[in-house]
C-alpha cells in the first residue's frame, strides 16, 4: 500500500496548529454523523473512520480515511485518501484516491476536516453502482511510487455522483 | 419626606470612563482562522487596529491577515472562502452606506 507516503512532512505552521486543534475541539462536542475520529496525538495525520449510511449502497460497511495536513492549512488543501481497502465507488481509485474537486481545485479555507468528511459520505451515498473509474488500472500504475492525488491533474467531469 | 430647598454642591473630583467595542460583523469568528473576530489572527499579539477585519464585495468578513494570506496564495484570480463569488475588496463608501442603511436615525 503506498498510502502512507505522506506529503512532503513539513511540520505545521503555528496557524495551521492553532486550527486543528480548534476543529478538534469542535469534532469532539459535535462529531459529524457517521464518522470517528481515531485518538492519536499526532495533530498533523488523521485517521477516521466512515460508516456508510444506511439506505445506501453501503450500508453496513466501514471504511478508513486518513487525512494528511499541509504546513499551511487551511491555505492549502489536506490530502485525504481512503487506506486499503478503499469503497468501490466510480470516482475512488483502487489505491485509495478520490476525485472530488474540493480535494483540489475548489478547496476554500473556510472549510474544514468535519465539512470534507461530509462531502465524501454524500458523495458515497449518492453512488449507484459499486464500480472503480474507467481508467483505475492506468491511473494506479501511474501513482506506484507513491504519489500524491494532490499533484494528479483531476479531471472533473461527471456531477451526478 | 423632607423637600429640601437647599442645592448641594457637588463637586466632581474624578473619573473613570469604560467602553467596550466590538467589530459589526455578521459572524463570531473569521471563517479562516476559525478565531473569534474580537480576538486577533493568530499571527498577531492585539485585537483592534493592528489586526483590522475586512469585508469583501460580498459582504463576507475575515482577518485582514487571514484573507491577504489566501488571496496571495491564489495563481489565479481568488475566491472568497466562504461564497466562492470572486473575491473584491468591499469599498469604504459602500461599507459606510451600509451603516447608514442598517442603523437609521444615528448620525
Amino acid at each position: 500500500m503506498t498510502s502512507s507516503s505522506a506529503p512532503s512532512r513539513k511540520a505545521l505552521s503555528k496557524i495551521a496548529c492553532n486550527r486543528l486543534q480548534k476543529e478538534l475541539v469542535e469534532w469532539q462536542v459535535n462529531p459529524p454523523a457517521g464518522f470517528k475520529h481515531k485518538v492519536s496525538d499526532n495533530l498533523q495525520r488523521w485517521v477516521i473512520e466512515v460508516n456508510g449510511a444506511q439506505g445506501t449502497l453501503y450500508a453496513n460497511e466501514t471504511y478508513q480515511l486518513q487525512v494528511d495536513f499541509p504546513e499551511h492549512y487551511p491555505m492549502e488543501a489536506p490530502q485525504v485518501i481512503f487506506l486499503n481497502p478503499a469503497p468501490l465507488h466510480p470516482h475512488i481509485y483502487s489505491n485509495g484516491h478520490i476525485c472530488l474537486d474540493i480535494l483540489y481545485d475548489s478547496w476554500s479555507p473556510a472549510m474544514t476536516v468535519s465539512s470534507v468528511c461530509i462531502s465524501i459520505l454524500s458523495m458515497l451515498s449518492s453512488s449507484t453502482a459499486k464500480q472503480r473509474p474507467a481508467d483505475n488500472d492506468r491511473y494506479v500504475k501511474n501513482c506506484r511510487n507513491g504519489r500524491s492525488p494532490k499533484e494528479t491533474r483531476w479531471w472533473f467531469h461527471d456531477d451526478k455522483v | 419626606m423632607f423637600p429640601s430647598r437647599s442645592k448641594m454642591k457637588v463637586k466632581i473630583l474624578n473619573w473613570h470612563a469604560v467602553a467596550s467595542w466590538t467589530w459589526d460583523a455578521q459572524d463570531e469568528t473569521c471563517g479562516i482562522c476559525r478565531m473569534a473576530f474580537d480576538g486577533c489572527c493568530p499571527d498577531c499579539k492585539y485585537p483592534g487596529d493592528d489586526c483590522p477585519l475586512i469585508w469583501g464585495a460580498c459582504n463576507h468578513s475575515f482577518h485582514l491577515h487571514c484573507i491577504l494570506k489566501w488571496v496571495n496564495s491564489q495563481t489565479s484570480q481568488p475566491h472568497c472562502p466562504m461564497c466562492r463569488r470572486e473575491w473584491q475588496f468591499k469599498a469604504w463608501e459602500q461599507r459606510r452606506r451600509g451603516f447608514q442603511l442598517e442603523t437609521p436615525g444615528q448620525c
